[in-house]
């Protein structure tokens, strides 16, 4: 179909050195020296250039390099895929290109390298500064090697985020908010803070079925969540989205895209890839639709995900959801009585309680058409 | 017309489990009834319900020759009768209409409650009963052991059993010479004024009720006009024949011949189970004994959860009660749930079949409501309300006294768990009666208990209490005085109908405290606080709170996420589509259910 350019691209490198207790995503541990993983690379330089000749990547504003762990990777593989992408698409300052790292594989060496090649943001799967809590995650790093990775990745970076596990069960309140201050204090300019989810067949899932692991709690979960909301605050971090915090300016740009309804090209095993035009709306994953959406489900999925953010959405935005039918101001007000909502300067936007139990708020709107 | 002489009509009864689907298929195998490649599994059950749950619910007659070793040719009716004390009267039908009964039991169980009861029935039909050691195949076949038992528990002698196992077919030939040669041919009038015994009935969309009968004197056929005693209707025959498995037109049935007869009747509940056909002209007066009206024993509401599909589960009620006279029904309005029915059945396995059946067959999603018996509820005048429903309840001023119905157990357990029987049934308002030795290791005990103590999941409990040795049967033993009260269940500080059941007074405190804690863990937490109470009139007896949801979001959404996100909100909202809304609060079907499983 003939659609909007995308303004996104996501590159996924979906190889670990282990798999994480928790983790459902689609990525493999892999050995670092696994021909595996050179020929995957390969074949996604081949792809880049693919897109590129057709000119799918002329209007790329932000790549994101995700994984797995692109890091794992290893400085050579990255150097081709970032020289690939160099030659492919502008790959100016103004790119916002982010890399996922973590801290067992990023190496001082790599920050340098990477920075040179053109990557500007830099994202930690830190989870945590307690030892304690990284042996239950089963992850593959310890606190120390994680202060080590920021304070490195700080050398070059200016913009550096961290993402933060709560509600993990024998995590303590003190332990997490520990966490989110060393996060502050080692400079980061950016954190994530993702309450844990027990993904079905994980070891996470096993150890819950057999009563090894308490399940995650939702009170505890919510007051860790309202912890790193204070404590982030206070150190001059603005949550503009439910789970992302920034300092000012340094608001992820790529994942605002995610949010706002612009197309992104995703390149890579498992990679989501969204299409538009002005009446339809696709998802693909691995070559299968997941989402086909008329104008009136794009409405109501806009003013779903603009929800997630603290800016919501505009009366303008609101608008044109009811000119397409929906009855979105009804829906605002019903919210609104239930505290999830507020309206303040022509914007709808999320309260606290609205940010916190989300899903009654997403589903009245995911259900507006 | 086939000599008397030649015909033998039987029935196999059993324990439930012992294996007489089974020996009924290999009997039609073994005759050339049915060739082998033709079979499926337990012929004779033709519902899938009856073949998943391995039990029978509605009679079947068929009908085989057999060349015995005398050189004769036999004509064998072999009525399977249904396998549930929810179905006893139509048991003792079927039995009515045989000279003999083979009586099957496990080689590896023994004789169980049920064995006594149908031996029990059998010999009260005056029936020739020929015991059957089946399963022999088994490792832990026990013959002389079961043989001990049937002579000292049944009072029958055994020393001939026939040893027979259904599965490898051994001894199905000895069990057909048994047959020709212990049970008696049938006798009668056979030019006499027709008199036939309707056993069971069905509905065939394309002609109509069919009756399954045993003629006692005299013959029909097609074009004659006969007379139903019992409900005064009056048909025109259409059809005669023999079912074999196939239903095969005859000329004729004679004296002492099993058949069915199409009606063309449009309507089941003209042709009763029990009831005796005569001609219409030239006609008996006196009809053969023993017939009486299927009464439902147990009630219960049952209520679309999509209320779209009021009418499509009334259809269906409609479409099943055809083929099922037993079935009764009518209206109920709940504020809970909606529009419904109140639907009575003959006990509980009957209930839960007819609500598979209606979920599968007709594609409802149903919430059935704590089921309940008829109590007599007594006004001060004097006037007796027959109560169906909690909700029909009237206010305490009014009611003088209120009975209820009780039953006469049977339990039969190895004597170590008497204990745990007297423990279980006293506490379930049972009176003990008495206690025989059947056998050493077969212990009796007669109870006197309320139905609805017994439909609170009691067998379940029994069963479980005496790690699953325990088999119960029970007979309706009239009305008692009891003092019940109605439970309320209060969600939000308003009572929900449809959670509402009649109690005794004594139990009311436990069984409040123990439905408000389980209810909370099944009511899912909601964006604000909910009540749960439950109360007497307007005294509240115990009180719960769910507490208000804090955190309900799934955090991580980015590329692929948002389709995921997107299906597990539509899952989120099938879900709530699934749970009832009270009030303002959402409430799940397994709410409903609570209600039924009791922990003591």
């Amino acid at each position: 179909m003939p659609h909007d350019p995308y303004k996104a691209l996501y590159l996924h490198l979906p190889f670990c050195v282990k798999r994480c207790a928790y983790c459902d995503f689609a990525t493999a541990a892999v050995p670092a020296d696994s021909p595996e993983i050179d020929a995957y690379v390969e074949d996604l330089c081949l792809q880049i250039r693919r897109k590129a000749k057709e000119g799918e990547l002329s209007a790329i504003e932000t790549v994101y390099l995700g994984g797995g762990t692109p890091s794992h990777a290893g400085l050579s593989r990255l150097s081709m895929l970032l020289y690939t992408l160099s030659l492919s698409m502008r790959l100016e300052p103004d790119v916002e290109c982010t890399m996922e790292a973590n801290p067992e594989s990023l190496t001082e060496r790599m920050v340098r390298d990477i920075w040179a090649l053109g990557v500007n943001r830099l994202s930690i799967g830190v989870q945590s500064f307690d030892d304690e809590v990284l042996r239950i995650l089963g992850r593959a790093h310890d606190a120390d090697a994680a202060r080590r990775a920021v304070e490195a990745a700080r050398t070059r970076f200016e913009n550096v985020s961290v993402d933060l596990i709560c509600g993990i069960p024998g995590q303590s309140t003190e332990s997490f908010e520990a966490s989110v201050q060393e996060a502050a204090h080692l400079g980061v300019s950016h954190v994530s803070v993702y309450p844990l989810t027990i993904e079905p067949h994980t070891p996470f899932d096993a150890a819950v079925l057999s009563n090894e692991l308490e399940e995650p709690d939702d009170d505890v979960e919510a007051a860790h969540m309202e912890a790193a909301a204070r404590v982030l605050t206070e150190a001059g971090f603005a949550r503009y989205e439910v789970a992302s915090y920034a300092q000012p300016g340094f608001a992820c740009r790529h994942n605002i895209a995610y949010w706002t309804g612009v197309p992104y090209l995703g390149l890579g095993r498992s990679a989501a890839t969204m299409t538009q035009n002005a009446e339809r709306r696709m998802r693909m994953q691995d070559g299968r639709a997941t989402d086909d959406l008329d104008a009136r489900q794009m409405a109501a999925e806009d003013l779903m995900l603009g929800m997630r953010m603290s800016q919501g959405v505009s009366d303008a935005q609101v608008k044109q959801a009811e000119a397409l039918g929906l009855a979105a101001d009804e829906a605002f007000t019903e919210l609104s009585e239930q505290s999830l909502v507020v309206h303040e300067n022509g914007r709808w936007r999320p309260t606290e309680r609205g940010w916190l139990c989300g899903n009654e708020l997403y589903g009245r709107l995911f259900d507006l058409a | 017309m086939t000599d008397p002489n030649l015909i033998r009509n039987f029935s196999i009864i059993a324990h439930i489990d012992h294996g007489k689907s089974t020996l009924s298929d290999r009997i039609l195998e073994l005759t050339g009834t049915v060739a082998h490649r033709d079979m499926q599994a337990q012929l004779l059950d033709s519902m899938d319900i009856e073949r998943e749950r391995g039990i029978t619910i509605k009679s079947q007659a068929v009908r085989v020759d057999y060349t015995a070793d005398d050189g004769q040719t036999y004509q064998f009716n072999l009525i399977d009768t249904p396998g549930h004390v929810d179905f006893t009267y139509e048991v003792s039908r079927s039995l009515a209409a045989c000279e003999g009964a083979v009586l099957v039991v496990d080689a590896t169980q023994g004789v169980e409650a049920q064995t006594v009861a149908n031996a029990m029935m059998a010999m009260n039909a005056n029936l020739e009963i020929i015991p059957l050691i089946n399963k022999i195949d088994l490792p832990a076949a026990d013959p002389d052991r079961v043989r001990s038992e049937i002579e000292e528990g049944l009072a029958i002698p055994a020393d001939d059993a026939v040893l027979a196992s259904g599965k490898t077919g051994a001894g199905v030939h000895d069990l057909l010479e048994a047959v020709v040669y212990n049970i008696p041919a049938p006798t009668g009038d056979p030019d006499g004024p027709l008199r036939a015994l309707i056993f069971d009935s069905y509905f065939d969309p394309y002609r109509g009720v069919v009756a399954l009968i045993r003629v006692v004197d005299g013959s029909l056929k097609k074009g004659d006009r006969v007379l139903m005693m019992a409900t005064g209707t009056e048909v025109l025959v259409e059809e005669v024949g023999a079912r074999r498995p196939a239903e095969t037109a005859m000329p004729q049935l004679s004296v002492g011949e099993v058949g069915y007869l199409v009606t063309g009747l449009k309507d089941v509940r003209q042709v009763k189970v029990g009831d005796t056909i005569t001609a219409t002209a030239r006609g008996v007066s006196e009809p053969l004994p023993g017939y009486r009206e299927a009464k439902p024993m147990v009630f219960t509401g049952l209520f679309p959860i999509d209320g779209d599909q009021y009418e499509p589960l009334k259809e269906a009620l409609e479409k099943l009660s055809l083929n099922d006279p037993a079935l009764v029904w009518e209206p109920e309005k709940s504020h809970a749930l909606g529009f419904g029915f109140r639907v009575g059945f003959l006990g509980l396995l009957h209930m839960e079949v007819i609500k598979e059946r209606l979920e599968r067959e007709f594609g409802l999603d149903l919430l059935a409501t704590a089921p309940s018996v008829e109590y007599h509820v007594y006004r001060a005048g004097g006037e007796m309300i027959s109560l169906h429903s909690p909700q029909e309840m009237p206010d305490p001023g009014e009611i003088e006294r209120i009975e209820e119905p009780y039953l006469k157990a049977k339990i039969l357990i190895p004597p170590d768990y008497v204990g745990a029987v007297m423990e279980l049934t006293t506490a379930r308002r049972g009176t003990f009666v008495t206690m025989n030795y059947l056998s050493p290791t077969t212990v009796e005990m007669i109870w006197e208990i309320p139905l609805s103590e017994l439909i609170m999941d009691y067998f379940d409990k029994l069963k479980s209490n005496t790690k699953g040795y325990a088999s119960l049967d029970y007979d309706f033993d009239g009305y008692k005085p009891s003092k019940l009260v109605k439970l309320d269940i209060l969600l939000s500080g308003k009572p929900v109908d449809a959670l509402s059941f009649i109690i005794h007074k004594d139990k009311a405190y436990d069984r409040g405290r123990m439905l408000t804690e389980k209810l909370r863990g099944i009511i899912p937490r909601q964006m604000f606080e909910v009540p749960i109470q439950a109360a007497i009139g307007g005294r509240v007896l115990a009180r719960e709170t769910v507490k208000a949801k804090r955190k309900d979001v799934l955090a991580k959404c980015y590329g692929g996420d948002i389709s995921r996100k997107r299906k597990l909100l539509e899952k989120q909202k099938a879900g709530k589509k699934r749970m009832k809304n009270i009030g303002s609060v959402e409430v799940p079907q397994e709410a409903f259910m609570a209600i039924l499983k009791v922990d003591d």
